[in-house]
């Protein structure tokens, strides 16, 4: 059971970094539109300002 | 066939239009020229995304008119600038607030959009409050380029300056989720090790392991004390400084007696510890008031576009040419033009031109002025149809706007207070509970049992723990205020609730709050036999629809169809002349139609209608009761509630609507000043007293009432400034918010009778030693399971 006296220190190191960019992401505004944020993923990254909308949606049937 | 929809706003596609575009490879209607324009620049830039992902249709883009365009580019003068941004860097940083956002894909649009634009360098659009961080370089792009962007997607931009309450409620929302991430985090770090300490009770465990399992615990509670805890402990620490007892006393007490306890277990291996409750305990209270605070961030977010009544940029006229300057920098004696529409950016005396003023929002006067050389206009107040040059008298500050914004904030300081109910029982519960807890120490110390004194009472205190009277009101409260939120009733002060069940006395505004604020037709004579009335109207407003007076409004309801007039031509005051069928009209005064003023079939008539010089209709013009006023104030009446009128109106229309509603106590032609000091005089005979107002005139006295409400359509000075905005205009919801903070009220002494009488019977036993602390944890953690779910009822009702 002495296995402990090592693996709470690390878990505890996990917990402070978890925080540690919590604060971060609170610092950041990320927290500010939360509405937003959960839909930026749908979107593509790039502006595809030149190739056509068609490809932003590759529906590939080929197996 | 069904009706087709305009792809863009979903609104109805006229018959007789063509309007398409090609949008994720399909062929799309529009109902008009700006909602195509819009799709098309969305496809252009490869955003059609957009369409695909949002949640709601875009509002309806109307083509920007030539004129907006030309006001953009005010924005660019260097003057402006320089009031509206924050210099970061080499670049500006500004705030936007913008109109027809629906949902967060126009977020990401606006965002795109303006990522294209290489002037700017940082774009963050919040979908939520509607408002835009930009940076960019203003010497590479000015200011309207970067607007007009924005109104190429069908929004409407405009440069917003948020006040320093609202960047401090922002960072306060950002501290409680710090310390809300803090506690939670922590209590499971420490329910975890928890749970490995009540299987050791049950199970064995070594001393080792149990030492060391309650040092890591009382490790990771520490930041919980010292940084989660703090609001808690800084506001008690505030109250016995002031000699006071407030809730958040025994809240600390608890939490320290609870967490000093455990340390000293801890560190001498003896008794038992609670880490984990202290720390749930601090989690719990936390998201209670992380999300009561939450909701009223956004509630007042919503309404706070202060600067939006502050004109921003001023024209200066040399003579020859007009240059934009800033409206804050106008000097006494300079000379300024005033477009049609403007609003006028100072008090001044107009030099030169004729057009009318809406003083509505200043005086509570809802008939335009008519202004021209010699008369004073007031800053704040919209010029209607003429061009002005008007003289200023006085600098912004110093102007009548000015004026009741700094009597507004004299009042602020003044609102009556009301002691909040919660402090009274928590100084009744805090006295008796310290008293309860000394005597039991004493007793076991000196006769009972000594080394059992200690845990006794930590038990007495834990189990009274005040865990379910603390969160009594708070839960309630915040319950309430999301379902009144979702019918549409904004509240952005928490005292509210607690202040409504004791009203007493209602004031109201006449014009714009009773009344609907404009011109509504209430009489059409006819002498001619050409046309019958629906005829006649649409003709009317076919000829009105020229003109932006407020008059010609009325007519509006009447359109039905275009008719095709010829040389429509507008005389600024007198009215309007056209030609249908080759017949002359005439609409306006009577003088202008080319009657006789004097003709008794005038008589009353505010508009007049000549057709080929012969009187074809009179119509008298009226401001209207709101429709739901009638069936409101009797409603009102039975509740035994007092109702008064306070208005700056001093017509004959005031007492007329008195009567008509049947209320006795009329006060009109007020000033801002005396609408103050008229309801403070109410305050002072001891009557809790609501204000409804939507005028800026209102917005000082806001503060002199116990409660304030703003309809949706007031000024934004008066929503910023009321407790209460109604978002769907219609006052039939005051009835709905009395209700709800009734309910409120109802659900909250529940709460209360059950934490007292939990605490009742849970005492006696505490102090006779027979409730180990783990039951006293288990008692208050169900007691306050009981107050939370009691108050989630409030939010089906």
């Amino acid at each position: 059971m002495s296995i402990i006296y090592v693996l709470i220190p690390i878990a505890i190191i996990f917990v402070m970094i978890g925080i540690a960019v919590f604060f971060w992401a609170v610092r950041s505004k990320q927290f500010d539109d939360l509405d937003k944020e959960g839909f930026s993923i749908l979107f593509n990254e790039k502006p595809a300002s030149t190739t056509p909308p068609a490809d932003s949606t590759p529906p590939s049937r080929e197996p | 066939m069904l009706q087709q929809r305009c792809f863009h706003c979903h609104e109805p596609v006229p018959a007789g239009t063509d309007f398409h575009c090609e949008v994720l490879a399909e062929t799309q209607v529009f109902c008009c020229a700006g909602c195509q324009a819009v799709a098309e620049t969305i496809v252009a830039q490869g955003l059609s995304d957009y369409y695909k992902f949002r949640s709601k249709a875009a509002s309806k883009a109307n083509a920007i008119p030539a004129e907006l365009q030309a006001q953009l580019t005010s924005y660019d003068s260097a003057e402006v600038l320089q009031d509206l941004t924050q210099q970061v860097g080499d670049a500006q940083r500004i705030e936007l607030s913008i109109n027809g956002m629906s949902c967060a894909a126009c977020a990401w649009l606006i965002e795109r959009k303006l990522q294209q634009n290489s002037a700017v360098q940082r774009v963050s659009v919040n979908s939520g409050t509607a408002r835009c961080e930009l940076v960019w370089d203003a010497k590479t792009a000015p200011l309207s380029q970067i607007l007009s962007q924005i109104s190429e997607l069908g929004y409407q931009g405009s440069p917003f300056v948020a006040d320093l309450e609202e960047q401090n409620f922002q960072q306060e929302l950002n501290a409680y989720l710090k310390r809300l991430a803090v506690s939670g985090i922590m209590t499971m770090q420490v329910m975890m090790l928890a749970f490995g300490l009540y299987f050791g009770e049950f199970s064995g465990i070594e001393a080792q392991y149990e030492g060391y399992l309650r040092w890591v615990s009382l490790l990771l509670t520490l930041p919980v004390m010292a940084y989660a805890a703090l609001p808690f402990s800084s506001s008690a620490w505030r109250a016995l400084k002031a000699r006071q007892l407030n809730m958040d006393v025994p809240i600390t007490l608890a939490l320290y007696y609870t967490f000093i306890a455990s340390l000293y277990a801890t560190v001498f291996d003896t008794g038992e510890v609670y880490f984990e409750s202290v720390c749930m305990f601090v989690f719990l209270l936390q998201l209670g008031k992380f999300f009561e605070f939450r909701a009223r961030k956004q509630a007042r977010d919503a309404t706070s576009n202060l600067l939006k009544v502050m004109p921003v940029s001023a024209t200066l006229w040399d003579g020859e040419q007009g240059i934009a300057t800033s409206a804050r920098r106008l000097q006494s004696g300079d000379h300024i033009l005033v477009k049609a529409g403007e609003t006028i950016p100072a008090d001044g005396l107009v030099e030169s031109g004729i057009s009318s003023a809406d003083e509505s929002m200043l005086t509570g006067e809802y008939k335009a002025v008519s202004k021209q050389a010699g008369d004073l206009v007031l800053a704040g107040s919209m010029n209607h149809d003429g061009i002005l040059v008007v003289q200023v008298r006085s600098a912004l500050t110093e102007s009548r706007l000015g004026q009741i914004i700094a009597l507004q904030q004299q009042t602020l300081h003044q609102k009556p207070a009301i002691l909040e109910k919660t402090d009274r029982i928590a100084r009744f519960f805090v006295q008796r509970l310290l008293v309860i807890a000394t005597v039991t120490f004493c007793a076991w110390y000196f006769w009972i049992d000594a080394d059992r004194a200690f845990w006794v009472t930590l038990s007495v205190l834990v189990a009274t723990c005040p865990c379910a009277l603390s969160l009594a009101t708070p839960t309630a409260v915040t319950c309430a205020l999301a379902q009144l939120n979702r019918k549409g009733i904004l509240i952005k002060n928490q005292h509210v609730l607690d202040v409504l069940p004791k009203l007493s006395k209602i004031f109201f505004d006449k014009t714009g709050t009773l009344t609907q604020g404009r011109f509504s037709l209430t009489e059409l004579q006819i002498f001619t036999p050409l046309y019958d009335k629906a005829q006649l109207l649409n003709l009317m407003a076919n000829l009105e629809q020229q003109s932006e007076h407020p008059i010609a409004r009325a007519f509006s309801p009447f359109f039905q169809q275009a008719l095709p007039l010829e040389n429509v031509s507008l005389s600024v005051g007198a009215g309007l002349s056209g030609v249908y069928q080759q017949q002359k009209l005439r609409i306006g005064r009577p003088d202008f139609c080319g009657l006789d003023p004097q003709d008794p079939r005038l008589a009353g008539a505010q508009v007049c209608l000549s057709i080929n010089g012969e009187l074809a209709a009179t119509v008298q013009l009226a401001d209207q009761l709101r429709p739901e006023v009638s069936t409101l104030i009797p409603a009102l009446l039975q509740r035994q509630l007092k109702l008064a009128i306070l208005t700056g109106d001093a017509s004959a229309a005031a007492p007329a609507v008195a009567t008509q509603l049947g209320i006795n106590e009329l006060w009109q032609g007020c000033s801002p000043e005396q609408k103050v000091s008229a309801i403070q005089q109410s305050v002072q005979t001891g009557e809790t007293v609501l204000m409804v107002g939507d005028g800026i005139n209102d917005s000082p006295c806001f503060h002199a009432a116990h409660v304030s409400v703003a309809l949706d359509s007031g000024t934004e000075l008066s929503k910023n400034q009321a407790d209460v905005v109604l978002l769907h205009n219609d006052l039939q919801q005051l009835q709905t918010l009395i209700d709800g903070a009734r309910q409120a009220h109802r659900v909250v002494r529940q709460n209360l009778w059950w934490a007292a009488g939990y605490n009742l019977v849970i005492i006696p036993l505490a102090v006779c030693g027979f409730v180990s602390p783990y039951v006293a944890v288990i008692g208050m953690s169900c007691s306050s399971l009981l107050v939370v779910s009691n108050s989630l009822r409030l939010l089906k009702s």
